[in-house]
C-alpha cells in the first residue's frame, strides 16, 4: 500500500485531468430487452457522481458491467485513459473498481479483517497467514476512512452500516480508483446516513471517483457533484447538481412532469373514531402506546430506525402478540395476536416487506388480489372464478395496474403495480382501518405519486389510514395528523398545521 | 387492448394449470417410454399388463394425492412409508379381534390420521422443520412397529370383503384402482376449484401473507398433514389385503417413491406450485419404468437406478424450459 490515503497529494499523484473511468457507447441486451443502449458514463477523480433512474432504467445493469458481473455487448471502458477488458468481478477489482452492492457480499462467518483481505492474505516467512499484520492493516484502513470497526468482530454480527464500512475499507485495501455505492442508505438510520456521507466525502477527498446510485432526491442533492440520469436503458442527462431542481430531476427520470407529488382530493377528516389503541405494550419494543385514528384521516407515524413503527403496525392488526393494552376497531375489542378477528373487524396491514410478507410471488395477479376476500366469491366452498376475475379486473382498471393479464405471476410486475395489487387485496375485502407501513419503499418516483393518490383516496372513502413512514416529505405531504415515536414510546402527536420538521425530529430523538 | 386480452386468454388456455409447463415434458417422457418399451416388448400393451401397472400405481397415487397437497403448502412428510407398515399391522390386528372390516378400516384411518396430526402439531406448534420432524416420526414408527409386533400379523379371518380391498375387481378394474381414482378426483377438485385448495397454494406461496390476510395458516398446514395421514391409512389397508398380512417390514422406501412422483410431477418443494395432474403423470412414469424393467427382463436393481436418473433429467428439462420462457 504505497498510497497514503490521508494525504493524497503526498502519495502517488492522481491526475485530475484524466477521467478515472470512461464508459463509451455501452450496450447490453438480454433476451427480448435492450437493457442499455449506447450509454456514456464518465467519472472524474475526486468527484461524487450520482447515478439515477427508475427501476428498470439500467442503473444496476451499468454498475454490474463495471463490476464484471455482466459482460457488455457494445462499447469501450477506459480506466485512466487506458482501455480495459473487464470479464469478471476479479478483473474489475484488479482495475481498481469496487462496487458495494445493496446486498452486501461479505462472508458473515468471517471476521472483519479476514473479509478485507479475502482476495489475498499477506503471508509470513513460513507461508502461513500473517494474522497480526492483517489486523493491524485493517485498523489502519479504518483509521483512514475515519470510522472504526473492530477488525476482530464477526462480520455477520455487525449492522449493515458497519458492513458497508468494511466494504469501503476493502476498496481502499485494493487501492480502488472508483467506488460504487449501490442504494447504500436503504436500511440506514439518519445518523448512520450522515456518517456514511462523511466517509464518502473523505473517499472523494482521497481522489477516488465515487458513484452514488440512489433514487432518493434529497440525498443526491446533499452529496453529489454531478448527476447522470438513465431512463429505459438510455442516457438522458449528465449535469452538475447545481443545474438541477427537484422538478427537473424527476422530469429527467420519468420523462414527464409531475405537477404535484401529493395531490389532495379528500375533504376534511370526520370525527368518528375508527381505531383506538390504549396503553399497548409488547415484549420486544412498545411501551404504553395510546392513540386514536378517525375515519377519513391519514394518521402518520414517524420515527427513526428502531423507533417501533413496524412493531406497532404488526401489533395493532393482531399479527404480533402484545403483553398489555387494548385495541378496538369501531368500538369492538380486537383479540390480540389474532389476525382473523382483526380482518373480520376491519383492520389490515399493508406490509413494508412486500416480498416476504405480502406477495405470493409465484401466484398470478388475480389470486394475490383476492386472497383476503376469496370467501365472498365462493359458494359451498367452490370458487366462482368468473365472479372473482371480474372483481379483480375492476380493480386492475380502476387503479390502472399495469399487467399483461390477470394470470401474470405477480413477481413479474413492477414494485408500484405490486403495491396496487396488495392495496386491492384489502379494498376487495373491505376495511375500516388500513395500516400502511412504508407504502412507497422500493417504488419508483413516478409510481409513488400514484400510491400517494391512492392513499388519499382511501381516506377520502372514509377509511382510517395509519401510515408508518421514515420519509419526511411523505409524512408532511399526506398526513392530517402526525404521531412521532422514539424507542417504542409515542413522544408526540400533532396536527399537520402545527408540525414542522424540527418539531418532528426533536420528538423522534426523544 | 382487446388483442391483449385475447392473447392472454389464449395463453391461459394452452398453458393453463391442466397442462402446465412441467407436465408437457413429463407427458412427452411418458409417451416415449411407452412407445420404446412396447417396441422392445409387445406384451407391454396387453390388458393384463396395463391392469398390473394401474394396480401398481394405485398405492402410490393414493398417498401422493395427499402428499401433493402437503408439499404445495411447503411441508413434507417422510414418515408415510413407516406409517404404511404400522397401519397395516394395526388394521389387521383390529380386524382379527373384531371380525369387522369397518372397525379395522376405522382403526387404520384413526392411527394414520393420528400420525398425520402428530406430525402437523410438531411442525405448526413446536415449529420443527417438517423434514426433521417427520424423519423423527419415521424412526419412531419404524422402531415402534416392532414393539407392537415382532412378526407379520397374519389374516385369521379371511373376510371376503377385506380380500376384495386389495385383490377384488369391479368389472375389469381392480378395487385399489377405483379407490385411487376416487381419492385422486376428490383431491384434484379440492385443489382446483375450492377455496380450501386456493388457500393451500397460498400458504405454500407465502405463509405470512396468508396470516396477515386473516387466515389461519397453521390450521391449513395441519389439515394437509392429516389428509396425507388418512391417505396412508387407506393405502396401508389395501397393502395388507394384498399381502394377506400386516407386514412390519413393508413400505421401506415407499416415502421416496411418493415424494419422487410428486416432484417429478412439477410440484415445488418450496411450496405454492404444483398440480395433481402432474403427480398422476409422475406416478405413471415411475411405474411404467418399473414395469418396463421387469418385462424387458433387466436387472431389477435398475428399478431404483433408472427413476433416480429420470428425476434429475426431468427437473433439469423443466429448468431449461423455464429459462426459455423468461423473456
Amino acid at each position: 500500500m504505497s498510497v497514503d490515503f490521508l494525504h493524497p497529494g503526498e502519495g502517488a499523484a492522481i491526475d485530475t485531468n484524466v477521467p478515472a473511468l470512461e464508459m463509451r457507447g455501452i450496450g447490453k441486451r438480454f433476451p427480448g430487452v435492450v437493457a442499455l443502449d449506447n450509454v456514456d458514463f464518465t467519472l472524474e477523480p475526486g468527484k461524487i457522481h450520482a447515478l439515477m433512474g427508475e427501476n428498470g432504467a439500467g442503473k444496476s445493469t451499468l454498475i454490474k458491467i463495471m463490476a464484471g458481473v455482466y459482460g457488455k455487448d457494445a462499447g469501450t471502458i477506459r480506466m485512466r485513459g487506458r482501455e480495459v477488458d473487464i470479464k469478471s468481478p476479479r478483473d474489475s477489482l484488479k482495475e481498481g473498481i469496487k462496487v458495494v452492492f445493496q446486498e452486501i457480499a461479505l462472508i458473515s462467518e468471517f471476521t472483519v479483517a479476514e473479509n478485507i483481505f479475502l482476495e489475498g492474505y499477506p503471508t509470513g516467512r513460513t507461508g502461513s497467514i500473517d494474522w497480526k499484520k492483517i489486523r493491524a492493516d485493517s485498523a489502519a484502513l479504518f483509521n483512514r476512512i475515519g470510522f472504526n470497526v473492530d477488525p476482530a468482530a464477526r462480520t455477520g454480527s455487525l449492522p449493515v452500516s458497519q458492513q458497508q464500512m468494511v466494504e469501503i475499507a476493502r476498496a481502499l485495501a485494493h487501492e480502488a480508483r472508483v467506488v460504487v455505492m449501490d442504494e447504500p442508505t436503504s436500511s440506514l438510520t439518519p445518523n448512520e446516513v450522515s456518517l456514511l456521507f462523511t466517509v464518502i466525502r473523505r473517499l472523494a477527498a482521497l481522489g477516488i471517483a465515487v458513484v452514488y446510485v440512489s433514487h432518493k432526491l434529497d440525498e443526491v442533492f446533499e452529496i453529489a457533484d454531478t448527476v447522470t440520469v438513465l431512463r429505459d436503458g438510455r442516457h438522458i442527462s449528465t449535469r452538475p447538481i447545481g443545474e438541477h431542481t427537484n422538478d427537473t430531476l424527476i422530469q429527467d427520470m420519468i420523462g414527464r412532469r409531475i405537477d404535484n407529488l401529493f395531490p389532495r382530493q379528500r375533504g376534511a377528516a370526520g370525527s368518528k373514531v375508527a381505531l383506538s389503541v390504549e396503553k399497548l405494550s409488547t415484549a420486544k419494543k412498545l411501551i404504553d402506546v395510546s392513540f386514536e385514528a378517525r375515519a377519513g384521516e391519514v394518521l402518520g407515524f414517524f420515527g427513526l430506525m428502531g423507533a417501533g413503527r413496524t412493531e406497532l403496525a404488526k401489533a395493532i392488526v393482531g399479527y404480533d402478540p402484545i403483553i398489555s393494552g387494548t385495541i378496538a376497531v369501531d368500538g369492538q375489542r380486537l383479540a390480540p395476536h389474532d389476525t382473523r378477528t382483526g380482518v373480520r373487524l376491519g383492520i389490515g396491514l399493508l406490509t413494508e416487506d412486500r416480498k416476504s410478507e405480502g406477495l405470493m410471488g409465484e401466484l398470478p395477479v388475480y389470486q394475490n388480489a383476492s386472497l383476503a376476500s376469496l370467501g365472498a366469491f365462493a359458494r359451498l366452498g367452490f370458487v366462482d372464478k368468473a365472479k372473482e376475475h371480474q372483481a379483480v379486473q375492476d380493480y386492475v382498471d380502476r387503479f390502472r395496474i399495469k399487467t399483461p393479464s390477470l394470470f401474470q405471476q405477480i413477481k413479474n410486475l413492477s414494485g408500484g403495480n405490486q403495491q396496487k395489487v396488495l392495496i386491492s387485496r384489502w379494498l376487495m375485502r373491505g376495511l375500516k382501518v388500513i395500516v400502511v407501513d412504508e407504502p412507497t419503499r422500493g417504488i419508483d418516483v413516478g409510481a409513488k405519486s400514484e400510491i400517494f393518490a391512492l392513499i388519499d383516496r382511501l381516506a377520502g372513502e372514509g377509511l382510517a389510514v395509519v401510515m408508518m413512514t421514515s420519509e419526511m416529505p411523505e409524512l408532511l405531504g399526506l398526513a392530517d395528523r402526525i404521531a412521532v415515536m422514539c424507542e417504542g414510546r409515542l413522544t408526540a402527536i400533532m396536527s399537520r398545521e402545527d408540525a414542522t420538521q424540527e418539531k418532528i425530529l426533536n420528538a423522534a430523538i426523544g | 387492448m382487446s388483442e391483449l386480452t385475447h392473447a392472454s386468454t389464449q395463453k391461459r388456455f394452452i398453458g393453463g394449470q391442466l397442462l402446465g409447463s412441467s407436465q408437457l415434458v413429463l407427458g412427452a417422457i411418458l409417451a416415449v417410454l411407452c412407445i420404446a418399451i412396447s417396441i422392445a416388448a409387445p406384451q407391454f400393451y396387453s390388458e393384463a399388463n396395463i391392469i398390473a401397472i394401474l394396480r401398481q400405481c394405485a398405492l402410490v397415487l393414493i398417498v401422493a394425492s395427499g402428499m401433493t397437497m402437503l408439499i404445495i403448502t411447503a411441508e413434507v412428510d417422510l414418515s408415510v412409508g413407516a406409517s404404511l407398515a404400522f397401519v397395516g399391522c394395526i388394521g389387521m390386528a383390529v380386524l382379527n379381534s373384531t371380525h369387522s372390516l369397518a372397525l379395522g378400516m376405522l382403526a387404520a384411518l384413526a392411527f394414520a390420521g393420528g400420525v398425520g396430526l402428530f406430525n402437523g402439531l410438531v411442525v405448526t406448534r413446536l415449529r420443527v422443520n417438517s423434514l426433521i420432524a417427520t424423519i423423527g416420526t419415521m424412526m419412531m414408527l419404524q422402531g415402534g412397529v416392532y414393539l407392537f409386533t415382532r412378526e407379520a400379523v397374519q389374516n385369521h379371518n379371511q373376510l371376503a370383503s377385506f380380500t376384495d380391498l386389495g385383490a377384488g375387481y369391479v368389472g375389469a378394474v381392480p378395487v385399489p384402482v377405483i379407490l385411487a381414482a376416487l381419492i385422486f378426483v376428490v383431491a384434484y377438485v379440492t385443489l382446483r376449484f375450492t377455496t380450501l385448495g386456493r388457500y393451500l397454494y397460498a400458504v405454500g406461496a407465502n405463509e405470512k401473507a396468508v396470516r396477515l390476510s386473516g387466515l389461519r395458516s397453521e390450521r391449513l398446514k395441519l389439515l394437509a398433514f392429516v389428509v396425507t395421514g388418512l391417505c396412508v391409512g387407506v393405502a396401508g389397508m389395501i397393502l395388507s389385503s394384498l399381502m394377506n398380512a400386516g407386514q412390519p417390514t413393508a413400505g421401506r422406501g415407499f416415502e421416496l417413491t411418493v415424494i419422487a412422483a410428486v416432484i417429478l410431477g412439477g410440484t415445488s418443494l418450496l411450496g405454492g406450485r404444483g398440480s395433481l395432474f402432474g403427480t398422476l403423470l409422475g406416478v405413471l412414469v415411475l411405474k411404467v419404468i418399473d414395469n418396463g424393467i421387469i418385462i424387458l427382463g433387466w436387472n431389477q436393481d435398475l428399478q431404483m437406478v433408472v427413476p433416480g436418473i429420470v428425476i434429475i433429467l426431468a427437473t433439469y428439462l423443466d429448468i431449461i424450459r423455464n429459462k426459455a420462457n423468461v423473456r
